[in-house]
């Protein structure tokens, strides 16, 4: 096989079609940065999970009375509460924290905003008992035991607010995907439809490759590399966006946001992670895409 | 190359055994019960009105087509068997030409023909070697760098039948090449196919110029409705002329 001519060839198929190849590279490049941005909220909730899965508690908030009386947790009910807590299956760890700690922890979350600083006051906040669970399924069993103990305000599973916050972002991730996948039919539409305006425009050359005994491979080929040289071009530009937009967009207006930690941060790393993956994809993507077209809608 | 051995010796390249061609779209078959054999190095005339079945005859040879019924083998290969991935080696034995040319016009003459080399993997040595030598057969040698639309009609199809006898094929097909052509200029390209021929390479032609079948005095298979109605050995167009 003459590599110089498959090279030539597809250079030239491309240079016809200049306008048709410009929509195909478009196209392609906002699918898959779609793609890309879907697979780095991913990477975020990844992310997120691993760093908030050690934090995560269940929390058993102490009445009035015992959070006013009690702060070591030696008297009843605290003491049993602990060593009951400390014997229920699925309990990792348990901790009690006092009325002052409560206080401490809220001074220093609040360190930030001084009237909010001030208007809290040690009464109003409740001692607790701190569970960390090896399986955070367990809570429902531990409410239903623990949750009408004499001592216990009420049980809050802090888990269920990080749903929350996973459950938006995987709306986000999934809403990401579903426009990149429109956009990626649109894409297999425009390089099916590229390759057959090629197979067109250079019909006497194939017929006469045809004619003078070429196989069947080296009469596709060009084809075939213009669509996933298409495509790979379109998934550079895809590349390059995502880290134009880094930070243009995510730093800029997102800043507010991922600077509190609240969320973390993607970073230049993420978006080498997903480079590969965006080639791979729109290298394979135009290959298959081109060669079913060729096959069915095509005769070399 | 094997080739099949006639009774009397000669080598056949050509075999049609009670070949026939039906259309789903035709209730009349394109072709019926025909047989014919074609030697290594002759030259024959297929002739006959339009719709008698000629190009669908150059059609079977060619695997673009394969037959209902019937065997068509060229060289050794039954061509209605052939696997697809075998047919390119057989259309590399198989040079074609048409009344149309069918040159690239984005290409010089030179690499019209290089063309024909290079999509089935030739080195790059071998091409320019080669391409020149079959200018030179053609009379081309000092045009080789013309585009294709600065060439009269006559060198077109000269160029056209260089890239069909540059991979030096056993068979030279050709469809009605003078078709186009003026009839100086259709002597002329004759006179190239029968300098082709004398390279021991089979030419078939198909046409319908009268005047070049009655000057040349080559072997004329003559198809009407699909049927051979005559095969003489040194014909002329019309019986009686």
């Amino acid at each position: 096989m003459r590599a110089s001519f498959v090279f030539s060839e597809v250079v030239n198929g491309l240079r016809r079609n200049v306008t048709m190849t410009i929509a195909m590279i478009l196209t392609t490049a906002v699918s898959l940065g779609m793609l890309g941005g879907g697979l780095l909220v991913v990477r975020m909730i990844d992310k997120m999970q691993s760093s908030y899965q050690n934090q995560i508690e269940t929390v058993v908030y102490l009445n009035s009375d015992v959070s006013a009386n009690d702060p070591a947790c030696d008297k009843q009910p605290c003491a049993n509460l602990l060593s009951d807590l400390k014997q229920s299956s699925g309990v990792e760890s348990v901790h009690h924290e006092s009325r002052k700690e409560a206080y401490a922890k809220a001074q220093q979350l609040f360190e930030s905003q001084p009237q909010l600083r001030q208007l809290v006051r040690p009464q109003g906040l409740p001692a607790s008992l701190r569970v960390k669970l090896s399986d955070p399924e367990r809570f429902e069993a531990l409410k239903k035991e623990f949750a009408s103990k004499p001592g216990v305000e009420n049980m809050v599973n802090q888990a269920k607010y990080m749903d929350k916050l996973f459950g938006l972002l995987n709306g986000v991730r999934n809403t990401t995907f579903v426009v990149a996948l429109i956009q990626a039919l649109a894409a297999l539409m425009l390089i099916s439809n590229t390759i057959q305006l090629s197979a067109f425009n250079r019909r006497t050359e194939t017929g006469i490759m045809r004619l003078v005994g070429a196989t069947r491979w080296y009469t596709q080929l060009p084809f075939l590399l213009e669509a996933v040289v298409s495509g790979v071009i379109g998934s550079l530009l895809a590349i390059g966006g995502l880290f134009a937009l880094k930070p243009l967009f995510i730093d800029r207006v997102m800043g507010s946001v991922l600077g509190t930690g609240a969320l973390p941060q993607i970073g230049y790393g993420d978006i080498f992670y997903v480079s590969p993956i965006l080639v791979l994809v729109a290298t394979a993507i135009s290959a298959v895409t081109g060669y079913v077209t060729l096959r069915l809608y095509v005769r070399l | 190359m094997k080739l099949l051995r006639t009774k009397v010796g000669l080598l056949l390249v050509i075999r049609l055994e009670h070949v026939s061609k039906s259309y789903k779209t035709s209730t009349r078959p394109a072709l019926e019960d025909v047989s014919v054999g074609v030697d290594k190095g002759e030259f024959v005339f297929l002739i006959g009105p339009s719709g008698s079945g000629k190009s669908t005859f150059l059609r079977l040879l060619l695997r673009e087509d394969v037959p209902s019924r019937g065997r068509v083998i060229v060289a050794d290969w039954n061509v209605a068997k052939l696997p697809r991935r075998r047919v390119p080696r057989l259309r590399q034995r198989v040079g074609c030409v048409f009344q149309d040319f069918r040159l690239l016009n984005n290409k010089t003459v030179f690499e019209n023909v290089a063309f024909a080399l290079e999509v089935i993997g030739k080195p790059r040595h071998t091409i320019h070697k080669v391409v020149p030598e079959v200018l030179q057969l053609v009379g081309l040698e000092n045009k080789s760098d013309r585009m294709p639309q600065e060439l009269s009609g006559g060198e077109q199809q000269r160029v056209a039948i260089a890239r069909a006898f540059v991979n030096r094929p056993l068979v030279l097909m050709c469809d009605e090449p003078t078709g186009n052509l003026d009839p100086d200029t259709s002597q002329d390209i004759m006179l190239l196919l029968e300098r082709i021929n004398r390279t021991g390479t089979t030419v078939l032609m198909a046409t319908h110029d009268h005047s070049i079948v009655d000057s040349m005095r080559r072997r004329v298979v003559e198809l009407s409705h699909g049927r051979v109605i005559r095969d003489d050995a040194r014909g002329v167009y019309g019986v009686g002329r």
